[in-house]
């Protein structure tokens, strides 16, 4: 098993790489001096940018509540100051000589008392006077304003700190009606009572924006945790895989996950095949040797002479390198494989008829390809290669003149990837039905007596069997002579 | 017929090179692709065999360089590898036949017999003029059905005679493709060998198979029949 995960790659082991200056003069090239940096793990990512994201969120929540509550704020502030001028007004007076009389009693017994904060003046021609309260205090009641006009402004910087100031022009008629006096009425608070109130306020808001973001950020942790355990338990049971404890990968992954899981267990069965036929060969190709090796020493010991000895040996030195040759051939066959690309056939064939061509120019073959383009082989090259090579000399080899080569599409039309015939016909002598059984069976057990043109043909069995498909051997009803059909099974 | 062996196995190239020589190849081996490459550009090379895993300069290598040259011998390849695609390789890169270790001496004069008779156009292994047949494979000449006895080096000349039936072949030519070292040209061997081969195959100076073209060299006369 070639596959490990990672293990725990927690926000914790994130590593910061740093090159290490170069100790002595000495720039001996060190191995493994810089490690390549690992990624950022998943939960750090996914929690990094929820943080991110949750902090721009409820920071800006927080500072538009906040902007909203000091709105209201100086709202509520501006319509408190317009009550007292309204109260100072209904409840002052002006005497027929035009003196301004107050209300005995002040609307809120803080414009009485020095110091508290809220002050109240009225200033008009002749006329200016300021509550107890701002005794000593320098306040802009000095402004004069149209009757009926408003005005709030704050915080205003005086001796005693910032201000806010809502004043009031006033038109006072007085006598009998006759006679008017224009008066300006002004009501000025302190900002630390506004202050006061924006910071209680604050001090709730941004407690609770805190609390909730961590709430919401363990939220995060635990959403993420539990949506990231099928991953930690594909890299667990991938462990138990490459352990031994278990064949595959158990199913009921997610269903993102669930091609990952498929693939892999593809990649797992595949590469367990591929060590048992190894071992298979291996195994095969050992005791089918044994034989010719046990037949020379019995030759050796048995004291031949020369002539017939130097039979005996070669007869097994061929024997044993036909033995090599299809045992070679087999291991190097992949067979079926989830991840093979779709060959074309035309080309591969081109190539080898060409070469064949060559080898067998004296009998100057006509050899047509009827090659359906949607045709293709899923599989290694040397697969392919090997099929069309062994089935092509063999025609090459016993036709008269002619061979045919069939490629096309089968099985269903909808299958993921589509099967594949592919038929040699030549117009050689053929072979008799009789003949087929002993034709396959030849060399197709590695311990057997293998002759010359069994071994290719040993060889695509080999092929079609590790492809799952089959071979038929008959009569070509076109050419007269020997027809291979091999079908590859759609999957 | 000159043949050029590039082989780095040692005992193979020996007791390959021995048994060409026997059968009246004259014979230049090489142990490495460089030195292939040199004796392939330079010698009057008929038809080379170059293994493919050499020291220097690989087989395929060589197969290029050669076919770069423009010569066009015909090139058989030996290869330890017996996959399609290796043997597609070989074929590609300009050779004419491959031949899979390990193998009979047999099957390899055959094989060599029958480039070097394609590569003058001969599609068959009998080569006939007339009543004259030459069976390559088992390297026998009858006239008229009777069979004649000759040496190998009286059938080699005969055979490159007869391979180029109809040309003018200088004794130049001759010796240089028959023979293993240059020898003084001045030499009558190459006449006498001449003279015994008509003696034998046309004892009553009837059918006149071998033209002398004076001061230029010979012409094998009667005309292919196939």
């Amino acid at each position: 098993m070639g596959l490990r995960a990672e293990p725990g790659s927690g926000a914790s082991d994130l590593r910061v790489e740093r090159d290490a200056p170069a100790e002595g003069a000495a720039p001996a090239p060190r191995p493994h001096a810089r490690r390549v940096r690992q990624p950022v793990s998943l939960q750090t990512r996914s929690l990094a940018a929820a943080s991110i994201a949750l902090a721009a969120f409820l920071g800006l929540s927080g500072f538009a509540l906040d902007q909203a509550f000091y709105e209201s704020s100086l709202q509520q502030l501006r319509d408190r100051l317009q009550g007292y001028v309204w109260s100072y007004l209904s409840g002052s007076d002006v005497t027929v000589s035009g003196r301004l009389v107050l209300p005995e009693f002040p609307p809120d017994q803080r414009f009485d008392r020095p110091q508290s904060g809220l002050y109240a003046g009225v200033a008009g021609k002749g006329i200016n006077w300021e509550s107890p309260s701002a005794l000593g205090r320098k306040l802009p009641f000095d402004v004069q304003l149209e009757p009926n006009q408003t005005r709030f402004v704050g915080p205003v910087e005086t001796n005693i700190g910032g201000v806010y100031v809502f004043s009031q022009g006033v038109d006072y008629a007085y006598g009998d009606g006759s006679k008017s006096v224009r008066l300006t009425f002004h009501i000025a608070e302190h900002e630390s009572a506004l202050e006061r109130q924006m910071q209680v306020f604050r001090r709730t808001l941004w407690t609770w924006v805190v609390v909730l973001g961590l709430l919401l950020l363990a939220v995060q942790l635990g959403v993420l945790r539990w949506s990231l355990t099928p991953l930690r338990r594909v890299e667990r049971d991938l462990g138990r895989v490459e352990r031994g404890e278990i064949e595959a990968l158990p199913g009921h992954y997610p269903r993102e996950l669930e091609g990952l899981a498929g693939t892999l267990n593809g990649f797992i069965e595949s590469e367990r095949w591929q060590r048992t036929r190894y071992r298979n060969t291996l195994g095969d190709l050992a005791h089918s040797l044994k034989t010719p090796l046990a037949v020379l020493r019995n030759q050796l010991e048995s004291g031949e002479d020369g002539e017939r000895l130097r039979a005996a040996v070669d007869e097994q030195v061929t024997r044993m390198d036909q033995i090599v040759a299809y045992q070679l051939s087999r291991a190097a066959t992949s067979g079926h494989s989830t991840f093979a690309a779709a060959l074309e056939i035309g080309p591969a064939a081109e190539e080898i008829v060409r070469s064949l061509e060559k080898v067998y120019a004296d009998k100057n073959v006509l050899c047509e390809f009827e090659v359906d383009p949607a045709a293709a082989f899923h599989g290694e090259r040397g697969d392919l290669m090997e099929l069309l090579g062994n089935l092509l000399e063999n025609a090459f080899k016993w036709c008269g003149h002619r061979v045919v080569l069939t490629a096309r599409r089968a099985g269903p039309i909808g299958a993921r990837r589509a099967g594949l015939e592919l038929q040699v016909e030549d117009d050689g002598p053929g072979i008799a039905p009789e003949n087929v059984e002993r034709v396959l069976q030849r060399g197709v057990r590695g311990d057997e007596r293998v002759e010359g043109h069994g071994i290719g043909l040993a060889i695509v069995q080999d092929i079609v069997k590790a492809h799952r498909g089959e071979l038929v051997v008959d009569r070509s009803p076109e050419l007269g002579g020997a027809r291979f059909t091999v079908v590859l099974a759609a999957g | 017929m000159r043949i050029l062996l590039v082989e780095d196995e040692a005992p193979l190239r020996e007791t390959l090179a021995a048994r060409l020589k026997r059968e009246g190849f004259a014979v230049d081996v090489a142990g490495d692709g460089e030195e292939g490459l040199y004796l392939g550009k330079e010698m009057p090379v008929d038809i080379a065999v170059i293994d493919l895993g050499l020291p220097k300069l690989s087989g395929m290598d060589l197969v290029t360089a050669l076919r770069k040259e423009g010569k066009k011998f015909p090139i058989l390849i030996l290869t330890a590898r017996s996959s399609w695609q290796d043997k597609v390789e070989g074929l590609k890169t300009g050779a004419d036949d491959y031949l899979v270790k390990p193998f009979h001496v047999e099957e390899l004069l055959a094989r060599v017999n029958a480039l070097v008779r394609r590569a003058s156009g001969w599609t068959r292994s009998v080569l006939e003029c007339g009543p004259i047949a030459l069976d390559t494979t088992a390297q026998t000449v009858t006239v008229e059905g009777t069979a004649v006895e000759l040496t190998s080096y009286e059938y080699k000349v005969l055979e490159y005679l007869v391979l180029h039936a109809g040309e003018l072949v200088s004794k130049a030519d001759l010796t240089e493709h028959i023979y293993q070292q240059d020898f003084d040209r001045d030499s009558n061997v190459l006449e006498v060998f001449i003279g015994r081969l008509r003696k034998k195959l046309d004892p009553e100076n009837a059918l006149k198979p071998i033209e002398t073209v004076r001061g230029r060299g010979y012409r094998f006369a009667i005309p292919r029949s196939a």
